[in-house]
């Protein structure tokens, strides 16, 4: 996988993080994975197709999922319900969504489609075999690893 | 009278946001729609001042249903709220029929400033 994949990401989650949840957000090292699957309890999956293709990974604790749902509803959440899980994979189409015009800027037009939210870890994702590029954001209230897996059609 | 508003996004985190704001502001939210083609059918049942719009949802996404909420009323006012910002998208939600467009995450003050200016 491409590196210069990855920045759009990392820029994107900097600003949504950012105005979502006004916080300020710190990366981590970047790290290199074989295959695709998750390595978290909660985990935001949103495609990419157009010219580039593949999946994103925004993974977390449950406690982060929680804390963060808090904060986007306004509201503590008591139990992780749909209206919790809705609100985690609204910020990965949003971080997702935001990369998205930075990539098609670089000259990777692509769309995305509708997150899905998976819970547990080592959950093999799709039948591409693409390595993935790794990068945690740390904030105030826990850590959100985003692991990026994306290919030139 | 209050703004008759559609909200349409497959979130529900989303679509209940957009209620809470719009409510809290004096609008009606008449429907809520959680994909492109029950935004279409919504319209078509309710005839709304204002429709919110998001892109990314599946059956059908946002683009196709203002194409369709237009041909059925060709003075349809849809605002874009979506996470999809590139120029190219604007462009083409533009083309479709769509009257503003909201790039997410967005603050309340931009959602309403946008319905006011539509409804005015």
């Amino acid at each position: 996988m491409k590196a210069e994949y990855i920045n759009p990401f990392i820029s994107a989650a900097f600003h949504v993080l950012k105005e979502l949840l006004d916080m300020e957000p710190s990366k981590g090292s970047l790290d290199a994975r074989r295959e695709m699957c998750t390595s978290q309890q909660c985990n935001v999956i949103v495609g990419v197709t157009g010219k580039i293709e593949g999946q994103v990974i925004y993974g977390m604790s449950l406690i982060t999922a929680d804390r963060i749902a808090s904060l986007m509803l306004g509201q503590p959440v008591k139990t992780f319900d749909h209206l919790a899980a809705s609100a985690i994979g609204e910020m990965g189409n949003m971080i997702t969504g935001n990369a998205g015009g930075r990539l098609a800027d670089l000259g990777y037009a692509c769309q995305i489609t509708p997150p899905s939210i998976v819970r547990g870890t080592n959950v093999k994702i799709s039948t591409l075999c693409i390595p993935s590029i790794v990068v945690p954001i740390e904030l105030p209230l826990g850590m959100i690893e985003i692991a990026v897996s994306l290919q030139e059609r | 009278m209050a703004t008759r508003v559609l909200v349409t996004d497959d979130a529900l985190f989303m679509r209940t946001m957009l209620k809470n704001i719009l409510l809290h502001n004096g609008y009606e939210v008449v429907g809520e729609a959680a994909n492109g083609r029950e935004s279409v059918e919504l319209y078509q049942a309710l005839r709304p001042d204002v429709v919110t719009m998001d892109i990314t949802m599946p059956e059908m996404d946002g683009i196709t249903a203002v194409k369709e909420i237009r041909k059925q009323d060709p003075r349809a006012k849809i605002i874009m709220c979506t996470a999809m910002g590139q120029k190219s998208m604007v462009m083409e939600a533009v083309a479709a029929g769509a009257t503003d467009f909201i790039v997410k995450p967005f603050k309340p003050e931009k959602v309403l400033e946008a319905i006011q200016k539509l409804a005015s």
